[in-house]
């Protein structure tokens, strides 16, 4: 019962994280996507701020990954 | 780093601006300022005349080159012509006898294109040629139908003989194109009620080309006749096109280069405060330069131009006005192009490309870390290389990617991955297996995390006592003891150094927090935050660099699993290439953002004017 109640913590770490993360992308991306149509020399810009939303699930990542680890261990 | 810069100032006569001017762009090292003078001071509206007059004699030899197909590249000396107006003369001749040939040949092309359809509607007739027409007299229409639309032509039968009350024919084929060819013979007295109901029906009519006035079915000699002319006509105007070519090529791209060069020189002009008999030019050069630009102006201006350096204090603008030029070691230069991609940094502040250069292909290899995958990259960058030619982006790309991709075959030999765990297969020892030590990864991931931004924090303080912000440079100096203690006070709370440590560090702690506030407010607590946040945000490394692993695991368990070896074979090659192209981009972007966001947001002030100085054009490469 407690492993797989782990394992559901895993996932709703990175699973909630994910969603935020796609939610956050799918609102910077058409606004991206429309600057760079404007100004070509903002495409740094905006792959930055496209990337800056992936530390949610990333960091989602590092935390499911230490729940596992503590279930293995 | 930022190339040291020195304004300077050369005065003289008016009457010698344009040999200065002239001096200056052989030179091509000044980069013109305008004075400090009010901005009524600088009259410009007799240059913006001529610099209209020159764009308009620019267009007219650009057109000429283009229409005459000249390379863009084409080498040529901007020599000043003998006279400037009879130059300008000639090439709007060129022009326009370049402009004339080009809209003969398209006419002709437009003919032949219409021919060539003509020839096609009555090859599929031919065979009623030798047959006398219903009516002797009649009128013929061509009318081609778009493909598809061959169902309307019962409709339309049934509406001319309704029309016309017989007195028509209509016969149909297809074409090759799919288009439908549409043969309609009425009688004399029918043709003109036939032509209006073509009209109403708004079926177009095939144009008949010109040269060829009798159409019909008996023309086909005639249509191949015609394209024979055409296709000489046309061999003809491409021989003028190449003879004027190769005649004017050369000199029309000679003077495109002084046109060029006029522009650059008039845009300069602007620049330059000029009053009834005197003119002053101030500009920025990098410091080597200065002598090789003191001697030019002795030596071709004479006593009459002077030169003088001025110091900063005597530049009320001060020295972050100075235009800003990267140089550094060749190891280095290429990776300008990832410090290029933000805006340059303010002159006085720190270039960060060594830093960059480092870092960069640390973070993709410790992320990659497969003597794989780096291998195919390596392969890409080589063969981008090759292709490249030398100074350019592509060139600098590829020699980011050739550092990267050795970093991720080095972490991947340390890691003992080639393919991921194919490496263990193929005798690969893993002095790291980030496999199972992913606690150990991500300690190591945070503390090159702290490593970098630590060392961002070093540099913010070494930029403000550069900068004379001694206060700024101790509030950076204290935050940056402040991490070390904390971490410090860490390990020691974990026993990794002695426990005894913690009370005076966490003391010390207290100490440092009551003087970063003293010295830059509560602020201070907010940006030391945000610079732990930073930190943590490095652990993406070891996140990335696990996920990449596991893509591979999972492509190495495809061959096992479809049954089939070659199919699984090949699904694990396909997944691998996926992993490859996601294995290169995403650590791409997130080395990136690490850069940007978290080690130059410690540093970095950009806001510095690129260094553009008055050269001679050259065409692009």
């Amino acid at each position: 019962m407690e492993m797989a109640l782990l394992g559901l913590a895993a996932a709703l770490a990175i699973g909630l994280p994910a969603l935020a993360t796609a939610w956050a992308q799918g609102r910077i991306g058409p606004a991206a996507a429309a600057s760079l149509a404007e100004k070509p020399q903002l495409s740094t810009i905006a792959i930055i701020l496209i990337a800056i939303p992936e530390t949610m699930v990333i960091l989602g990542f590092v935390v499911a990954v230490l729940i596992l680890l503590r279930a293995g261990g | 780093m930022i190339v040291r810069m020195v304004r300077v100032r050369i005065a003289g006569p008016r009457s010698l601006l344009d040999t200065t001017l002239t001096v200056v762009q052989d030179l091509g090292v000044l980069h013109i300022d305008r004075p400090p003078v009010p901005e009524s001071a600088m009259t410009d509206h007799v240059i913006a005349r001529q610099r209209r007059h020159v764009e308009r004699s620019l267009a007219d030899v650009e057109t000429a080159l283009a229409r005459l197909e000249v390379p863009g590249d084409t080498q040529a000396h901007g020599d000043i012509p003998a006279s400037a107006p009879e130059a300008v003369r000639r090439a709007r001749r060129v022009r326009r006898r370049a402009d004339a040939l080009t809209v003969t040949r398209a006419s002709l092309e437009e003919q032949r294109s219409l021919l060539l359809r003509y020839g096609e509607f009555f090859r599929v007739f031919e065979a009623l040629a030798g047959y006398e027409l219903t009516w002797p007299d009649g009128q013929v229409f061509y009318v081609v139908l778009k493909a598809g639309a061959e169902s309307v032509l019962p409709d339309l039968k049934r509406r001319l003989d309704e029309a016309v009350g017989g007195e028509v024919e209509l016969l149909s084929r297809e074409l090759s194109s799919g288009e439908w060819a549409v043969l309609i013979l009425a009688s004399a007295r029918a043709a003109p009620r036939v032509s209006a109901l073509l009209t109403a029906s708004r079926v177009e009519e095939l144009p008949a080309p010109a040269g060829l006035r009798d159409t019909n079915l008996r023309t086909q000699p005639a249509i191949k006749g015609r394209l024979a002319e055409i296709d000489q006509v046309l061999q003809a105007l491409d021989r003028e096109r190449r003879m004027l070519a190769t005649a004017e090529g050369t000199w029309l791209s000679g003077l495109r280069t002084f046109l060029r060069d006029e522009l650059l020189r008039l845009d300069a002009r602007t620049q330059v405060f000029t009053a009834e008999y005197l003119f002053v030019l101030d500009g920025w050069l990098p410091f080597p330069r200065v002598s090789d630009l003191q001697q030019r102006v002795d030596r071709l201006l004479g006593p009459e131009v002077a030169m003088s350096t001025l110091g900063v204090e005597d530049w009320r603008g001060g020295v972050a006005t100075a235009p800003v030029t990267l140089h550094n070691p060749p190891l280095f230069r290429p990776f300008e192009v990832v410090t290029r991609m933000v805006p340059l940094p303010k002159y006085g502040s720190i270039d960060p490309t060594p830093f960059v250069a480092i870092f960069f292909p640390a973070f993709f290899g410790l992320m990659v870390g497969d003597v794989g995958y780096g291998l195919m990259l390596a392969a890409l960058a080589g063969v981008f290389w090759l292709k490249s030619n030398p100074e350019t982006t592509l060139r600098s790309v590829a020699t980011v990617g050739l550092a990267c991709s050795s970093s991720a075959i080095a972490f991947g030999v340390i890691f003992g991955e080639f393919f991921g765990p194919l490496g263990h297969v193929i005798g690969l020892r893993s002095f790291f297996n980030r496999e199972q030590a992913t606690l150990p990864f991500l300690a190591l991931a945070v503390a090159l995390g702290a490593v970098h931004v630590l060392l961002g924090l070093v540099l913010a303080g070494l930029s403000a006592w550069r900068g004379g912000h001694r206060r700024e440079a101790v509030g950076r100096g204290v935050a940056l003891g402040m991490l070390v203690l904390t971490g410090l006070s860490l390990l020691a709370a974990f026993e990794v150094v002695p426990e005894g440590l913690i009370t005076p560090l966490v003391v010390a702690i207290l100490v440092s927090f009551v003087v970063l506030v003293a010295l830059e407010g509560i602020v201070a607590l907010i940006e030391l935050l945000s610079t732990v946040g930073h930190i943590l945000s490095y652990a993406r490394i070891m996140a990335l660099g696990t996920a990449s692993l596991m893509l591979a695991v999972v492509a190495n368990q495809m061959v096992g699993a479809f049954g089939s070896v070659l199919i699984g074979v090949i699904f694990a090659l396909l997944f691998h290439l996926v992993n490859f192209a996601i294995g290169v981009f995403s650590p791409v972007i997130h080395a990136l953002r690490l850069h940007y966001v978290e080690f130059f947001g410690e540093f970095f002030t950009p806001g510095g004017a690129e260094y553009r100085p008055l050269a001679h054009w050259h065409p692009s490469p």
